[in-house]
């Protein structure tokens, strides 16, 4: 009762904040006669919003579809490559140099060679967003998993525990707020990349949906996928902190 | 610094992964489609040599640019936030949730705002580096360890001096963490922002290459985009080493 | 040199832990240091020894032989239970108590008593089961599902000596373990390690830099030098059993008190010579 009531007291000053800042928008647009196509008016925003929510509901599933796989793919393949390493440092010596370079590089440069590769259905965006998620959860798990001191690792090698032991029982849940912040920057990071890589070539999806209005001089429309997809991604944002709540509550 | 450190440091991996682009390519027969011979690959960046030139310094010009706007402002607002609860617990989600927005989405919208002039980049530069900033700033500033404080308020520190002196400090590692994570996504806003209408840029040579779908021109432009990352980070390591040295305890 | 294992058979009974001129170094050539020199020590079954030495001492480094983290070098050997132990075998061996609590954040108090148990391949329920048993002796009962950010330090610490005592071994091994509680929670948790310690009877190398802390708990108290650490000497603490905490204003308790600090602080003056 009580947390849910520092819930409500606690939400309440976003809301005022968000209840200002969308009235100064409404408001200010029309008091300055702001034209639409510079800046529309937040109940325009919402009232296109609902009106194509069919085209843009269909568009943010895909949109949605390929980010959640494309992360998947790469999650788990950046906690493979991180377990690998720790286990084995030769495969870390080899296999590091190339993850260090290849993460310098901003995952959108990666969008035509991966269009090209996979063409312009869902494989490419698919692969675009776990590209964009595989380092950042590699190079953090990878932190997390070295960080037991010392004396923690000599105290499970004294109960007589071997590397995997060492491993499950004390590296891994060591690791754990590390892993979970690499997955949430990977997570915001993939729905971004796909979204770039619909937009440069796609045959649906909320980045192409932008391409399109873009190209049509259609703002308002860009303005409403630009919302939708906020609010796709802001739930799967919501999905992610409930898992971190699970996986790492003695915080 | 002795060879065996040397051949452990980031930069050596750089050769290292030179070396096994070119074995492994002959080596497994890789299709050009894929992974284009080393040597192809310098041949072609050869050929549009002057351009490559005038479009890295372009987009480093618009990330710089971005990336230190966007830096003021984060440190600003986390410092705002550090101070005003309130501030903190009305703003601070609204940001989170903007974060997540695709401002490249408004890629065209910004063009509409600024021109077509190298301030369209430099905003959604801005955009992205803005908000890793803040987060870090903010919890930087809230590590500052209360017992430091009470010391620092028993010598008759003013409100500046504690933040000066103690609460800054404290917070730079963390600050630099966030313009680390900064740096990779203002360059990312440059190259996108660049689609949007403009002739010069690492952005606009990378959407030609897929329109022309010349498969050693990307290569030659993700090298030039990760190199442009990597002399930025390494700028701001040798910054942080520099005059950030100490870890907060 | 004679054979040790024909030493130890000579004097009843067999010696549950013997170190025979154990050698540590660090470094090669010009850059070598001494860690700890020619260390012999035996610990008969069920005694309890303390150990104690100026800072900087090598006990570390020994506790850490001991505990089978760090070889010593080829020129000595540590036996336990009269059978020389080669590198690395030692593990598994010692129940180990580092001078940190060490508590995994992750896992409630009970979780983090039964760790050892649980690396050993017992179940899980079976382990929590032998645990729980201990919780009223260790003065933890009702905090089974407490994570360890939400107890005190003396707690902690008690928690971490349950750990210890559940892997169930003939010796154990304790480095500085109250070093870091305050003077009145420490005296509590002496007393307390002493009754726990009588009726479980277990051997104990209990290694402090408070000479109180060693006379009042040990059977025999052993000194050492300072860098590169050996046995100065060896004192055997007669005080009759039970102890309580008036026996440290005994004549007897100071008398040995006077001796070991003279020693002692010889030993910590070369030190501070040494590094001024």
């Amino acid at each position: 009762m009580a947390s849910r009531l520092s819930l409500v007291q606690g939400a309440l000053p976003v809301f005022a904040a968000l209840a200002i800042l969308l009235l100064v928008w409404q408001f200010g647009a029309a008091l300055l006669e702001i034209p639409t196509y510079i800046l529309p008016r937040p109940a325009e925003i919402v009232a296109t919003a609902i009106t194509k929510s069919g085209l843009l509901g269909d568009a943010l599933y895909v949109t949605l579809v390929e980010a959640v796989a494309g992360f998947l793919i790469g999650a788990a393949a950046g906690i493979l490559l991180a377990v690998l390493m720790m286990l084995a440092p030769p495969v870390e010596a080899v296999l590091m140099p190339v993850a260090i370079v290849i993460n310098a590089v901003p995952s959108v440069a990666f969008v035509p060679l991966v269009l090209l590769w996979f063409g312009l259905g869902m494989a490419s965006k698919i692969a675009i967003g776990a590209l964009a998620v595989v380092f950042v959860v590699l190079l953090n798990l990878l932190a997390g998993l070295k960080r037991p001191e010392v004396e923690a690792i000599n105290l499970m090698r004294s109960f007589g525990a071997g590397p995997l032991g060492i491993l499950f029982r004390l590296r891994f849940p060591a690791a754990m707020p590390q892993l979970v912040t690499g997955l949430r920057v990977g997570l915001a990071r993939s729905t971004i990349a796909v979204i770039v890589a619909e937009m440069m070539g796609a045959y649906s999806g909320i980045g192409q949906v932008i391409y399109q209005a873009t190209g049509q001089v259609d703002y308002l429309t860009v303005w409403a996928a630009v919302f939708v997809a906020m609010l796709g991604s802001l739930a799967l944002y919501g999905v992610l902190v409930a898992i971190d709540r699970k996986l790492v509550w003695w915080r | 610094m002795n060879l065996s450190a040397l051949a452990r440091s980031p930069y050596a991996s750089v050769v290292y992964v030179a070396v096994a682009w070119l074995v492994l390519v002959p080596l497994f027969s890789i299709s050009p489609r894929y992974l284009p011979p080393l040597g192809t690959v310098i041949a072609d960046a050869r050929s549009v040599w002057p351009d490559l030139v005038a479009g890295f310094w372009r987009t480093l010009v618009e990330t710089v640019l971005g990336f230190v706007a966007g830096t003021i402002l984060g440190v600003g607002f986390g410092i705002a936030f550090a101070y005003s609860r309130l501030l903190e617990r009305a703003l601070f989600p609204i940001f989170v949730a903007l974060q997540t927005v695709p401002v490249i989405a408004f890629g065209a919208i910004v063009v509409i705002w600024f021109g077509n002039t190298i301030m369209a980049k430099v905003v959604i530069a801005l955009y992205l580096a803005f908000f890793p900033v803040a987060v870090n700033t903010l919890r930087g500033l809230e590590l500052a360890d209360p017992q430091r404080i009470a010391l620092m308020r028993s010598f008759g520190a003013s409100r500046l001096q504690l933040f000066l002196k103690l609460s800054l400090p404290t917070a730079l590692p963390n600050i630099l963490i966030g313009m680390k994570l900064a740096v990779a996504l203002s360059i990312a806003g440059a190259v996108v922002g660049e689609w949007f209408g403009d002739t010069v840029g690492l952005g606009v040579m990378l959407l030609q290459a897929l329109y022309f779908e010349q498969i050693p021109r990307v290569w030659v432009l993700i090298i030039a985009c990760g190199l442009l990352g990597t002399l930025l980070y390494g700028v701001l390591a040798i910054l942080e080493r520099r005059y950030v040295w100490w870890r907060p305890d | 040199m004679s054979d040790p294992q024909a030493d130890a058979s000579r004097s009843a009974p067999l010696p549950h832990l013997q170190m025979v001129n154990v050698w540590k170094r660090f470094g090669e050539g010009e850059r070598q240091t001494v860690a700890v020199r020619n260390v012999d020590l035996s610990i008969a079954p069920g005694e309890f020894v303390t150990l104690i030495g100026p800072s900087g001492c090598g006990k570390s480094t020994l506790f850490s032989m001991i505990a089978g983290l760090l070889p010593p070098d080829a020129d000595g050997s540590v036996l336990l239970g009269g059978k020389v132990q080669q590198d690395g075998q030692l593990l598994g061996k010692v129940s180990f108590m580092p001078q940190k609590d060490l508590l995994f954040p992750w896992r409630t108090v009970l979780d983090n008593a039964t760790l050892a148990l649980e690396v050993e391949g017992m179940p899980k329920n079976k382990a929590r089961a032998r645990a729980e048993a201990l919780f009223p002796e260790f003065g933890l009962k009702g905090f089974e599902r407490h994570y360890p950010h939400q107890l005190s330090g003396g707690m902690r610490q008690r928690v971490a000596l349950m750990r210890t005592f559940l892997f169930e071994r003939d010796l154990i091994l304790l480095d500085e373990p109250f070093g870091a509680l305050d003077a009145l929670t420490r005296a509590m948790m002496q007393r307390w390690l002493l009754d726990i310690w009588a009726k479980h009877r277990r051997t104990v190398l209990f290694i402090t830099h408070d000479i109180d802390e060693a006379i009042f708990l040990g059977d025999k108290v052993v000194v050492m030098t300072a860098r590169p650490g050996t046995v100065k000497c060896e004192e055997r603490i007669t005080l009759p059993r039970p102890r309580d905490g008036d026996i440290v204003t005994t004549p007897e308790f100071t008398s040995i008190k006077r001796k070991l600090l003279a020693i002692v602080e010889e030993e910590s003056m070369k030190t501070f010579a040494a590094a001024s």
